[in-house]
Formats: structure tokens, C-alpha cells, sequence
């Protein structure tokens, strides 16, 4: 949830980017069978006023060779609410991913044991 | 660092037709195993028994293996595959080529002994498949920025891989043409055998195990100063065992080459090792309960040979170290990473463009989970109960365990015949409402 909560009232894409950042909790990494947001693959969100959508994200393994699967989740999820955006996805591997970056939801579901 | 490109894996067309003849080889296999069961309790020089080993390790395991490894080596070099095409090329060139040398070994003895000319055929066509494989690793790792020891591992498999086909290929000249090579047939065929076996297969596993295993299991070791090492020290005993067995002979020395390659083995062992107690997903599925199998067979095979090597007494022993180290260690290995890589390749064919679009399948329910349950308690039943068998040197305990042997290949198949069969199964998702529009 750290997206979410780090996410400012006063963002003048408040609303629009919470509804976002929700849907991603439904694309899931088909291998870990875990979402990326849990997973903490979503690094950030931004709207512009020309309607479009840039998800900044990294991937658990450079060239995953789901990766394009993921991306394309990213980019249907969100199309589904925001029909009328053009949907882009920033891949970027810094910071590195590391498990650290689990919620504790996720490290739930992968079996972990949870943040001390 | 933003923006880069990560990639795309190989179409489908390069890698599935791999999976689906491996598995058309593994069955043939078995069956042809189980209607000539005594084969496997006389010599090991037999050439129905040669026609089978090779059926094995270039028809079902090499198959399974480059399949697997065009899917793979981008994943491994963060590049794509340098040519779907040379893969492809490389797919009908093995095919054609075992078809050819396994007749050619099974009908030897109808001709009298004399290896046939198009047997030598399908020997050289395995030879160039295998160099059009070394030139798809060589070129892909080539654009590879990134220096890694996994990706050395490959590569050095790779040339392996050409070394012992190239090998093979005399090998069978040399039985058509028995004046041409001037050393003894046997002995060369130890150091063929131990080339294919530690030059190819040990390191081509290590090289994929040590990306892969740490991305099943979440895990990581910051130890691959311990793959350097195995690195140095598998081919440094394999070259000194090649070397000394070439001009002199397979002597007492071997057993000093083997225990630096098992000094390697054990470091990477310990690499594994380290990964697995960093590991954070927790459950271990039956896919992986085959790559833990393959480890202690591993151990069982080298166990073996050094008894073999040090001239203890075992009863039909070669080929009990062959079936361990073929069937135990590599063949373990690939039942259960098959299910670890091929339903992840037909699901990106079929799904990647739908995901986040509505209800889509899994990867892991692209195939039946029960039937590698079963497949997993029949190879287990069927490899102790052959090594029983041909230890004992008994024809029931050995027919018996290639029965189960032969369900465990049917089980495989049908498995494989599922995923490679399956339909888009796509529920298309009702939009939500959103703000602003």
C-alpha cells in the first residue's frame, strides 16, 4: 500500500491516479502468482494533462521473459479505466528490485515471514 | 538506467517444436527399452544399446535441452536470441540427424556389423545442429553487456557440446572405416561419453541452474566466486582427463581428474546451497522435488564411478553409472523443468496481449498438476527398480521397472500433449468506472 498511501490529497490527479494504482493490484506476475503492487514492481504513477499515462516500474528479474506479459497487463488494467488515455510503461532497474520491496500482504502470500 | 529494453523471448516456433519431439523421444525410448529389457543386462559396447543411449541423450535430453535454452539464453544475456531462424535450422538438423544415427546404430547388426553410411549421415547432421547452437549462444552472448559466469557456463557447454559431436562423428567413421583412427574404439568412447556428460550436460546445467534456481526460489547468493571456481576446476580436470586418455590411456589417473571435477561439483553445490537457505518461497513444488532428485543422483553416478575406477566389484556396474547419470541426475532434471519452462512459453503466446484485458488462466494451469504427481512416484519406482534390476542382473525386477519407466513417459507426454494443445481461454473483463472522463 505505500504508493497509495504516499499519494498526496492535493495532487491535482489525486482521484485519477488512486483508481490506477488500485486496478495494478489485479496484475498479477504470472509466475510468482503474487500482484505487482504487492510485489513492489510499481515504482510510480503520473498523469498528464494530455491524457496520458506513465507507469514507471522495474521487473523481478531483468529480462524476465514475462516481462512483456507484465507490461501489457499494466497497460490493459489501466485501459479498462481510462479508455480514453494512451497507457505507457517506463521500465527502469534503478533501484534494483529487492524482496525488501514486498508489502507485507505480499510477503503473505509468498510464504515469507513478515517485516520485524 | 531507465528505459531499457528488456527484450522479447523467442517465438513460439523456435522453441515448442523441441519440447513436443523430446517428449516423442522419451516415450520411444522407454517402449523400445521395454521390449528389449536385456539389453540393458549385458555389455555396454551393444550397438542396440548404443542406438538407445543415443536416442536418449541427443533425441530426449539435447531435444529438451536446446529447446529450453533458446527460451533461456535471453533471459540470461538480457539480449534477445541473436536467430529464430539458426534455431529452427538447428531443430530439423537434430531431428533428422538422430533419426539417422539411431537406425544406423539398431540396424548395425543386420548389416553384418557394418555401420551404415547415412547412420555416419545423421552423425554429421548432429554435428552441424550442434555448431548452429554454439553460433546462436556465441552470437547472443556476444551483444550480452553484461559479463556473467552463468553465461560462461553456456558457452563453454556449448563448444562441449560441438567438441563431442564432432567426436561422435569420428567415432562412427571410425566403425565404418576401422583403419582411419589407430587407437582403441573403447577407450575412445570413454572420453566421448565423459566430454557429452561433463563437458555439455554438467555444464550447461550449471550455467541455467544458477540463473534459474534462484528465480524460482526467490532466492540469492552473493557467492559466485564458488561457479568461478567450479568453472576452473570442471575443465581443468576434464582437459587433463582428455589429454591424458587420448595419448596415453583411461588409467588409475582418472580418478584424480574425477575428484577435481567433483571438487567443482561441490562448489557449485555450495552455490546452490547458499541460494536455497536465501531462498523466500517457501513451499517446494514437485517440479522442483525433480531437480532435487537429479542432485542426489548426481552424487549416487559419481559415487559409482569412482568404485568403477577403483576396480570394485559391481555387478553390470557401467551401465547402472549410465543409467543414473543419463536417466537419475539429467533426465530427472528435465521432467521437472519442463514444467518449470514450457507452460510459461505457450502462455505467452497465448495470453501476453490479453493480460489485465480480463480472466485469464495461469501458467501452472496450463498443464495437470495430478499427472506430474503421478509421473514423479512412477520415475521414482521405475529408477530405483532398474538399478535394483540390473545391479541383480534381473530380467523381472528390470521389465517390471521399465513398465513403470514406460508410464512415466506416457504421463510426461500426455502432459506435454496438453500444454502444447491448449486453446486461448480468455473471459473478457467488464470496464469500471472511472473519474474525468
Amino acid at each position: 500500500m505505500q504508493l497509495l498511501q504516499q499519494l498526496q490529497i492535493n495532487d491535482p490527479f489525486f482521484e485519477q491516479k488512486k483508481i490506477a494504482l488500485i486496478s495494478l493490484y489485479d496484475v498479477i506476475d504470472p509466475e510468482l502468482f503474487v500482484n505487482i503492487m504487492d510485489l513492489g514492481l510499481v515504482y510510480g504513477i503520473s498523469f498528464s494533462k494530455d491524457q496520458k499515462i506513465l507507469v514507471t516500474m522495474t521487473l523481478s528479474t531483468p529480462h524476465c521473459p514475462l516481462g512483456e506479459a507484465i507490461q501489457a497487463g499494466v497497460q490493459n488494467r489501466i485501459l479498462q479505466d481510462f479508455p480514453d488515455y494512451q497507457v505507457e510503461t517506463q521500465i527502469v532497474w534503478d533501484p534494483v528490485w529487492s524482496l525488501d520491496d514486498v508489502s507485507e500482504e505480499g510477503r503473505k502470500l509468498l510464504g515469507m515471514p513478515p517485516k520485524m | 538506467m531507465a528505459g531499457i529494453n528488456i527484450g522479447k523471448a523467442p517465438a513460439n516456433k523456435a522453441v515448442l517444436p523441441f519440447y513436443g519431439a523430446a517428449a516423442v523421444f522419451f516415450i520411444l525410448l522407454a517402449v523400445t527399452l521395454l521390449f528389449h529389457s536385456d539389453l540393458l543386462l549385458g555389455g555396454y559396447f551393444n550397438f542396440r544399446l548404443l542406438s538407445i543411449v543415443h536416442l536418449t541423450v541427443v533425441g530426449w535430453l539435447t531435444m529438451l535441452i536446446f529447446g529450453a535454452g533458446y527460451q533461456l539464453l535471453p533471459v540470461i544475456c538480457e539480449r534477445d536470441l541473436y536467430s529464430e531462424l539458426l534455431a529452427f535450422l538447428s531443430f530439423w538438423l537434430l531431428l533428422t540427424g538422430i533419426v539417422l544415427l539411431g537406425g544406423g546404430f539398431w540396424y548395425t547388426p543386420v548389416l553384418a556389423g557394418r555401420f551404415p553410411l547415412w547412420g555416419l549421415l545423421g552423425g554429421l547432421l548432429i554435428f552441424i545442429a550442434s555448431g548452429c547452437f554454439v553460433l546462436n549462444v556465441g552470437w547472443t552472448s556476444r551483444i550480452c553487456k553484461s559479463y556473467n559466469i552463468q553465461k560462461t557456463f553456456i558457452l563453454t557447454a556449448a563448444c562441449w557440446l560441438s567438441a563431442t559431436t564432432l567426436a561422435g562423428f569420428l567415432l562412427a567413421w571410425n566403425l565404418r572405416y576401422p583403419y582411419i583412427i589407430h587407437k582403441n574404439h573403447l577407450e575412445l568412447l570413454k572420453l566421448h561419453v565423459h566430454m557429452g556428460l561433463a563437458g555439455w550436460f554438467l555444464q550447461l546445467i550449471i550455467g541455467v541452474s544458477a540463473k534459474l534456481i534462484p528465480m524460482f526460489l526467490l532466492g540469492k547468493s552473493n557467492k559466485t566466486y564458488l561457479l568461478r571456481n567450479a568453472y576452473i576446476l570442471i575443465n581443468a580436470g576434464m582437459l587433463l582427463f582428455l589429454i591424458d586418455g587420448y595419448f596415453f590411456s583411461v588409467t588409475a589417473r582418472a580418478l584424480l581428474y574425477l575428484l577435481i571435477v567433483i571438487a567443482g561439483i561441490g562448489h557449485w553445490l555450495l552455490y546452490l546451497r547458499d541460494v536455497y537457505k536465501n531462498r523466500i518461497k517457501r513451499p517446494i513444488d514437485v517440479t522442483l522435488q525433480f531437480s532435487g532428485l537429479s542432485f542426489v543422483n548426481l552424487m549416487a553416478a559419481l559415487v559409482f564411478l569412482t568404485l568403477l575406477l577403483t576396480g570394485s566389484p559391481l555387478g553390470n556396474g557401467h551401465i547402472a553409472y549410465g543409467i543414473l547419470a543419463i536417466l537419475g541426475w539429467i533426465s530427472a532434471l528435465g521432467l521437472g523443468m519442463t514444467f518449470k519452462t514450457l507452460p510459461f512459453i505457450v502462455w505467452n503466446g497465448h495470453y501476453k496481449h490479453l493480460n489485465g484485458k480480463g480472466k485469464i488462466p495461469l501458467p501452472k494451469e496450463l498443464y495437470r498438476q495430478w499427472l506430474v504427481n503421478v509421473q514423479w512416484w512412477l520415475f521414482v519406482i521405475a529408477l530405483y527398480a532398474l538399478l535394483a534390476g540390473v545391479l541383480w542382473g534381473s530380467p523381472w525386477v528390470t521389465k517390471i521397472a521399465l513398465i513403470f519407466l514406460t508410464g512415466t513417459s506416457l504421463s510426461y507426454g500426455l502432459n506435454v500433449l496438453i500444454v502444447l494443445k491448449h486453446k486461448t481461454n480468455f473471459i473478457h473483463a467488464t470496464s469500471t468506472t472511472a473519474p474525468n472522463k
